[in-house]
């Protein structure tokens, strides 16, 4: 029968193809210094990188003790199995005999539990409610053959216990036999006391007989136990060969330090018979023997058995994004690898698997950075030793954002994600013509080219790009990514322009899996399917706009300078959930709500606080405004607008498909009497765009995406709070409300419409809106193509009708 | 179970349905066509988190 137990990730089965299970010992105060320490200190994370760490090591299943003298047990455990609970992949064994305390973390466990564990030492009280919660929870138990009398030392009083407490789980409590898992004790033949010479025997003894009387059960067992007493070196070697003589006996699973289990042909012939005599009681002096042998074992620290798992280690830095000691690591790591090898044998592995986590949900965006960060230090960290990476045999990929796009995170982050697999980047820049991309993907002689670009007008030029390449001769596959492309638009505008692949990538990874399937030969065009799903396209569903809306009265007509804003109040406007879950990559995933709450309240808040801080005090931002009021009146799809500079006009598209939406139709025209217009370009100014640039360039990819979500949700930020202040201004709105939850949801008259955005995407009408209200005048230009510079700006056209609201044409 | 736009910070609440993209009140985002995207900023289904 197949018994299972289970993490909130994986069902683990107690009765492995090759046994034994696996179950870790390490996160017990009363066994180990480190998280006895750890547990002391409070420091949680490094509690969780034991437990993280034995799962590196082997263990499948998680034994988690806090009872210790002094310690608030069920406080503890609850902090602890809720954070392993969402971390650690191996289910846990809750080590603890308080009915209390289990029952309050048993309902906290998103999984099958092992519970540790259940005896008769009082006569059976703790054990009947400790069965009731087993039963009602679902858990599996460990069942100690301790009773009144104490610990069962003989054969006989251990299968006694066993079948006392089998009587009192099954046939009283309703539990199954395959939810017990028997530990029958083990004590040191270590000792020398004559009394325990047998205490293998015993236990082996045992094993075989419950398991033969009382069929179904499982078993467990503290192998160390065995060699209490005995040295290091010799302990590993006599628990390996113990534990493999309980496991011929029937032992299912065992409670060890998987790092520490050696595999049974590993061990010499001779110190096999060393153990198995001691083991055994084979002679009088099978002792004296084992100890004199293994005085000759080199002695080894914790550090040296570290040793042989250095590989590991490197690998869960990597997985961890833990740069901590990596140099020592990779120091260590020379002696036995070239540095190439370090590289394409250990760091590119681990970085695919960091992928593999992150396509599946189980890792988020901000730790894929500080992963990749782990694998650039380690990479700088061996370019010394190394002769410089060669390109021969590489794949090499140019990376462009297009012409009049300024946007580079996103071609940032997958240079980011590619350069950290091994491959090698071209990253020519931003705003890059098609003649330019030409001729380096020509010159570079690349094996592929990747375009970028955030703009509406970036995925058209995406499609005229495509033409031109397809003229110029070039044959490399083309990936393309960005905010404004889909894949319909991809398979069906850019694909039939170009001869060779053309390839929608939704994200960095997406970017690297068509890297390798282009390595594999099994790249292809991005194909759509006509039959299937096209976007909707959201917006108000009226029949008519009311002509009779009458215009509000503005404060003044013209244009003004804000320049002396403070910063703070940007924050109060800031849309948190935009730049935690969007920008920053904090998403919930698989998380439960509860998980998330921690995530967002130990990891996201507190990096917020500090940034906002360091924004405040540092002078981060300079905040300005150039907005103005205008005379207006709409001419068919035009808006006419009125100003000491001349009339300038504004050309608006009207949706193809019902209702026909133009932004035009929310003014009225000269006949009806004429309309007011508002306009605005904000900027948080340019300090912390090069702030970016200088974390991009020291390759602090982590804090380059947090620095540069934070400066796109604070331009957000200002816009919210500009456009507020208008609408009081236009008495549209009486005071100021800062409700980012309501204004997320256009919670209040008119709307602002942004150039470059679906409603209005022509980044052309930058020109006569710059005009208007002077722009320059606080810093902001334009890029050939329209685009404003520095990056964190915004515009709008401000719209006082109530029935206008965000639409895609 | 509400769910929330990963992009913009739009709340989808099936008590309330999505009236930009006609959608009545009692339809579970699950249920949700495919093609449908958020009525604030076109982010797709796949962009969002649940809240609840």
């Amino acid at each position: 029968m197949k018994v299972s137990v289970s993490s909130l990730y994986q069902a683990v089965e107690l009765n492995q193809e090759i046994p034994p299970l696996l179950i870790g010992e390490r996160c017990n105060p009363n066994g180990s210094k480190a998280f006895r320490e750890a547990l002391l200190a409070e420091d949680w994370d490094s509690c969780l990188k034991m437990a993280l760490d034995q799962e590196a090591r082997g263990a499948q299943v998680l034994d988690l003790c806090v009872a210790y003298a002094g310690r608030d047990e069920l406080s503890d455990m609850n902090t602890l199995v809720k954070l392993f609970a969402g971390s650690c992949k191996a289910p846990l064994m809750l080590d603890s005999t308080s009915p209390e305390t289990l029952s309050a973390v048993l309902p906290l466990y998103p999984g099958r539990a092992i519970i540790n564990s259940i005896n008769l030492e009082d006569g059976g009280a703790n054990l009947d409610k400790i069965c009731a919660l087993a039963k009602k929870y679902g858990a599996a138990v460990v069942a100690l053959t301790i009773t009144e009398e104490g610990m069962a030392l003989t054969c006989e009083k251990k299968v006694a216990a066993a079948k006392e407490i089998y009587r009192l789980a099954v046939e009283k409590h309703g539990l199954r036999a395959q939810d017990i898992l028997f530990d029958l004790l083990t004590f040191t033949v270590g000792s020398g006391d004559e009394k325990m010479r047998d205490a293998a025997i015993q236990t082996l003894d045992a094993i075989k007989q419950v398991k033969k009387e009382l069929p179904g059960v499982g078993f467990t067992l503290g192998v160390s136990n065995i060699s209490f007493g005995l040295r290091p070196a010799a302990r590993k070697v006599l628990n390996s060969v113990f534990l493999h003589e309980a496991v011929a006996a029937g032992l299912n699973t065992a409670i060890v330090d998987a790092a520490k289990v050696l595999p049974y042909v590993a061990i010499s012939d001779e110190d096999r018979q060393l153990c198995l005599d001691l083991l055994f009681n084979r002679s009088d002096d099978a002792l004296m023997n084992f100890i004199e042998h293994f005085e000759q074992a080199v002695e080894e620290s914790d550090e040296e058995e570290s040793d042989t798992l250095l590989e590991e280690q490197l690998r869960q830095k990597v997985l961890k994004g833990d740069k901590e000691g990596l140099e020592d690591l990779l120091t260590e790591l020379r002696g036995r690898w070239q540095p190439l090898d370090i590289i394409n044998g250990l760091l590119v592995p681990a970085m695919r698997e960091v992928g593999e986590l992150f396509g599946r949900g189980e890792l988020l965006l901000p730790f894929v950075l500080q992963s990749a960060e782990v694998m650039k230090q380690s990479v700088n960290l061996l370019e010394p030793y190394m002769e410089k990476l060669s390109d021969e045999g590489r794949t090499s990929i140019l990376l462009a954002t297009v012409a009049g796009d300024v946007h580079d995170i996103g071609k940032n982050l997958v240079d980011i994600i590619l350069s950290n697999n091994g491959y090698k980047v071209h990253n020519i820049g931003i705003k890059v013509p098609a003649e330019e991309i030409i001729a380096k993907a020509k010159e570079l002689q690349v094996d592929v080219v990747g375009l970028s670009g955030l703009l509406v007008k970036s995925a058209l030029l995406m499609k005229e790009n495509m033409l031109q390449f397809q003229a110029a001769g070039l044959t490399q596959p083309v990936l393309l990514g960005g905010a404004a492309l889909t894949p319909k638009f991809v398979a069906e505008d850019c694909v039939p322009g170009y001869e060779n692949q053309v390839v929608y990538c939704a994200d960095a990874f997406a970017g690297l899996k068509a890297i390798r399937d282009f390595e594999s030969g099994s790249l292809q065009s991005t194909r759509w399917e006509s039959a299937a799903v096209a976007a909707n396209k959201p917006g108000p569903q009226q029949e008519g706009i009311d002509r009779s809306q009458i215009p509000p009265s503005v404060p003044f007509l013209g244009e003004k300078i804000i320049e002396d804003l403070p910063a703070e109040p940007l924050f109060n406007y800031l849309n948190q959930a935009a730049l935690f879950r969007g920008r920053w990559g904090y998403r919930r995933g698989k998380m439960s709500k509860e998980e998330y709450a921690e995530l967002t309240d130990k990891t996201v808040l507190p990096l917020y606080a500090r940034l906002k801080d360091q924004a405040l005090s540092e002078n981060w931002l300079q905040p300005k405004v150039a907005y103005g009021y205008f005379d207006c009146c709409s001419e068919g799809d035009s808006l006419l607008v009125h100003s000491t500079s001349g009339e300038k006009r504004f050309d608006f598209p009207r949706q193809p498909a019902p209702p026909h939406l133009c932004i035009a139709d929310y003014f009225r025209s000269a006949e009806e009497g004429g309309d007011k217009v508002g306009f605005f370009v904000v900027t948080i100014g340019d300090r912390l765009a090069e702030m970016t640039s200088e974390l991009y360039a020291s390759d602090s990819y982590h804090d380059y995406l947090m620095l540069h979500g934070l400066g796109v949700e604070l331009t957000d930020g200002l816009a919210e709070y500009w456009h507020e202040q208008m609408r009081i201004e236009m008495g549209l709105q009486q005071q100021a409300q800062a409700d980012v939850a309501a204004y997320v949801a256009q919670g209040y008259q008119g709307s602002r419409y942004g150039f470059g955005y679906p409603a209005c995407p022509d980044l052309e009408a930058h020109l006569p809106l710059f005009e208007l209200v002077k722009a320059q005048q606080i810093g902001v230009g334009l890029t050939e193509s329209f685009e404003m510079v520095p990056e964190m700006s915004t515009s709008a056209i401000v719209v006082h009708h109530p029935q206008a609201k965000y639409f895609a044409v | 179970m509400r769910y929330i736009c990963t992009c913009c910070g739009y709340t989808y609440d099936p008590a309330k349905g999505d009236e930009m993209n006609q959608v009545a009140p009692g339809v579970e985002f699950d249920d949700l066509p495919d093609s449908w995207v958020c009525p604030l900023c076109y982010a797709t289904k796949d962009q969002f988190d649940p809240l609840d």
